[in-house]
């Protein structure tokens, strides 16, 4: 899976999570989650859990930061990178937990 | 015990019998052993009454000697012995040996002000009638334990223990109020005087109201006030001191001529009021506690070493998720509030189940965990502001991961999870401590219709509680500024409440709460912080304290929240009937109130499973409480019969000649 495809599948995850109740409310790519209020500390939990289930990815604790999560296109890349390395090994090297 | 409802004319017209007992019947619940009632040219009162103290004297409404001050009275005045014996060397004489008549001879000794309710200990709301004054004076207990109602409609004033008594009035109208939901969907509950119904005021916790009937004009004043003058260091005696004021708290709470039992969580307040009661009745303490077939809900185990210790008789209320959908409906009829939890719902079995058992009076330990900093909120606030401190530590947000053990340890790490808490709010905020709740709860209005979303469009609840705040908040501590907001957002309004007094008086049981005292308050907010939270240990005075009265694992355990279940309730595995309907498309566009789609949304995402964070609990608990009340008391209300079923044990006070 590419970068576009992880992409467009977290899109369509965060729309129908976070935001099915804002119809009129639009998301770009490089908008960050969470000072727009998309998504909260608890809703980083259910993210968290969502890349792992949809992508294979375990998130590390030194991951879950504004560079890798911050925006729809940081987590696309995020993914695709861990990916890449092998599900659980981190973007950065850190390797696995 | 009890609730009361009155009527005051601004013109003699009259007060209907029939209206007063339609008013009282509609607070049948709160007092099932015996009614009352008064009606003059310009005044009616009517009361239903729980037997407690002096079983067969206490009739109301209750009079002095010629019948010229009049009371109806719900709740009670613990230190009426002491205040007896004050008025009697005073002149005054007794009929009774009830604390109702205690207050009558207390307004003629004192007046209806200050000074009459500063020498009061206790919870209560009650009405005064003095007819030779021509004033209706209404009072209301320090912390708001007993609720007391109002509105003035068409120059005359209607009040009741529960607002569904002045809708029985028929003069009444139940109608939204926008602002009271928005306050329920930012702090819980509506903020007093506000409250979710159009017109009807809530009396504010502390305070009292004089109407003069030949004015038409209702008077407000505050006779008590939160404060928090706090010590630089910890009184030498403080631990001695503790000791005395929870001895005498509990022993004054235990002042009943039925047996008093007790409420047991597992936790370290509810294991101590039980085990000071256990020591201090004369009868064999009862204890109720509810268990959750979900284990990380449930406390049983602690609950049943307490009980052990204490050789109490202990009974369990079984929560499973059916339990809370079965009976949610009349949870929120009781409420007469949409709510963000279902926490109410056991409390309203566990009510049932006591009184099954024969009690109608039981000691809880609600207060503890504002007074000596329980809740994660305080903790939560004093990280916040040590991290602030120094912005550019790195180690420092790692302590956040220690907060709320109790959520998925998943979500709670990592730069992400810390910076929530960092950039909730500003410290300048003097709501700082609370915005992160606020702003979480408020994601409910997500949901909001455009109708409601333009009814509240120019207004602000935290702006309104800003506003609010007393002349001494900004000189507190920022710990003692979060547990005044604790205390007034969430414990009065919502925990006494919605949670508290309507849950237990469905069933007639009455709550007793020994940590609200108001001279425990005022006990703990003179302690330096650090005798309650001692750097992440919530609670550390009363810890010390309980060493010896409470077993070892439940002294030192940490404070678990209270929660019930939610989103599995309504919807495993399939939705209730009545949730399908009332969620349904049709019904939530007829209402108005919510986005028919995003609910729909919501209703998809339960039944899927998906929804399983605590925004959309809340927002499910929210959405559907908020339909249900609206039909139950807006669009539906119940009729009332023209001739209500007569009462029991009637009392009818002469009218004075």
């Amino acid at each position: 899976m590419d970068e576009t495809a992880v992409l467009a599948r977290t899109r369509a995850y965060v729309t129908e999570t976070f935001l099915y109740m804002r119809p009129g409310f639009t998301l770009a790519d490089q908008d960050r989650l969470l000072q727009r209020g998309v998504i909260d500390s608890m809703g980083v939990m259910e993210l968290i859990a969502f890349l792992r289930s949809e992508f294979g990815v375990d998130v590390a604790d030194e991951d879950i930061t504004e560079s890798n999560l911050g925006t729809l296109a940081d987590i696309a890349r995020y993914v695709t990178a861990k990916r890449g390395n092998g599900a659980t090994s981190g973007a950065n090297g850190a390797g696995r937990r | 015990m009890c609730g009361l409802a009155g009527v005051a004319r601004r013109e003699p017209r009259g007060v209907a019998p029939e209206m007063l007992d339609r008013m009282a019947a509609a607070l049948r619940h709160r007092g099932p052993d015996g009614s009352g009632r008064y009606a003059d040219a310009r005044v009616g009162l009517a009361h239903v009454r729980l037997s407690i103290i002096d079983v067969a004297g206490g009739a109301q409404p209750l009079g002095n000697e010629d019948g010229s001050v009049l009371i109806v009275y719900n709740g009670e005045v613990y230190n009426y012995v002491e205040l007896q014996a004050e008025l009697e060397a005073a002149g005054h004489r007794f009929r009774t040996r009830c604390d109702t008549e205690v207050l009558v001879h207390a307004y003629e000794q004192w007046g209806g002000g200050t000074a009459m309710l500063s020498r009061l200990n206790g919870q209560f709301a009650f009405a005064i009638y003095d007819a030779r004054a021509g004033t209706v004076f209404l009072a209301r207990d320090r912390f708001g334990v007993r609720p007391l109602f109002y509105t003035v409609s068409n120059g005359d004033l209607y009040f009741a223990s529960e607002a569904k008594a002045l809708f029985a009035t028929g003069e009444v109208d139940a109608e939204l109020d926008p602002i009271g939901l928005d306050q329920v969907f930012t702090f819980w509950a509506a903020r007093p005087p506000r409250t979710v119904f159009r017109g009807i005021s809530s009396l504010e916790p502390g305070t009292f109201a004089v109407w003069n009937g030949r004015e038409g004009v209702l008077r407000h004043g505050r006779y008590y006030g939160l404060d928090y003058p706090e010590a630089g260091e910890e009184p030498a005696e403080a631990l001695a001191s503790l000791d005395e004021l929870l001895d005498t708290s509990v022993a004054l709470r235990l002042r009943s001529d039925v047996p008093v039992g007790g409420y047991l969580s597992g936790g370290l307040d509810s294991s101590i009021s039980c085990a000071l009661a256990a020591r201090g009745s004369p009868f064999s303490l009862r204890t109720f506690s509810v268990t959750f077939d979900d284990p990380r809900l449930d406390e049983r185990e602690f609950q049943q070493l307490v009980a052990q210790q204490l050789r109490s008789c202990h009974y369990v209320q079984a929560i499973g998720a059916h339990d809370v959908a079965a009976v949610f409906p009349e949870v929120v009829r009781h409420a007469e509030t949409p709510m963000v939890r279902t926490a109410p719902a056991p409390m309203y079995l566990l009510a049932r189940l006591a009184r099954e058992h024969d009690i109608k009076v039981v000691l809880t330990g609600e207060g503890s965990d504002e007074l000596f900093l329980g809740y994660d909120l305080f903790k939560e606030t004093a990280l916040r502001l040590f991290c602030l401190r120094q912005p550019h530590s790195t180690v420092r947000p790692r302590l956040f991961d220690r907060l709320y053990p109790y959520l998925d340890p998943q979500g709670r790490r990592g730069d992400f999870w810390r910076r929530s808490f960092l950039e909730a709010g500003s410290p300048h905020d003097p709501l700082f401590s609370h915005l992160p709740r606020f702003q979480l709860t408020a994601r409910i209005k997500d949901f909001y219709s455009a109708d409601i979303r333009a009814a509240v469009a120019g207004s602000d609840p935290l702006d309104e509680l800003r506003a609010s705040l007393p002349a001494g908040f900004a000189t507190w501590s920022a710990l003692n500024r979060a547990a005044y907001l604790e205390m007034v957002t969430l414990l009065s309004p919502y925990l006494l409440s919605t949670q508290g007094d309507r849950m237990s008086l469905a069933h007639g049981v009455e709550a007793r709460y020994p940590f609200l005292d108001h001279r425990v308050f005022e006990f703990a907010s003179r302690l330096p912080t650090q005798s309650k939270l001692l750097g992440l240990r919530e609670k550390a005075i009363l810890r010390r304290w309980a060493r010896d009265v409470v077993p070892p694992a439940v002294q030192q355990r940490p404070k678990q929240p209270y929660r019930a279940p939610d989103v599995p309730a309504f919807f495993t595995p399939q939705p209730a009937d009545y949730v399908r309907e009332v969620l349904d498309e049709v019904s939530t566009a007829r209402s108005g109130l919510f986005e028919p789609a995003a609910v729909a949304g919501l209703v998809r995402r339960c039944q899927s499973g998906a929804a399983t964070s605590f925004r959309e609990s809340q927002a499910l608990v929210a959405v559907l409480s908020t339909e249900l009340w609206y039909r139950q008391f807006i669009t539906e209300p119940p009729r009332a019969p023209a001739q209500p079923a007569p009462l029991d044990d009637r009392v009818t006070v002469a009218s004075r000649s």
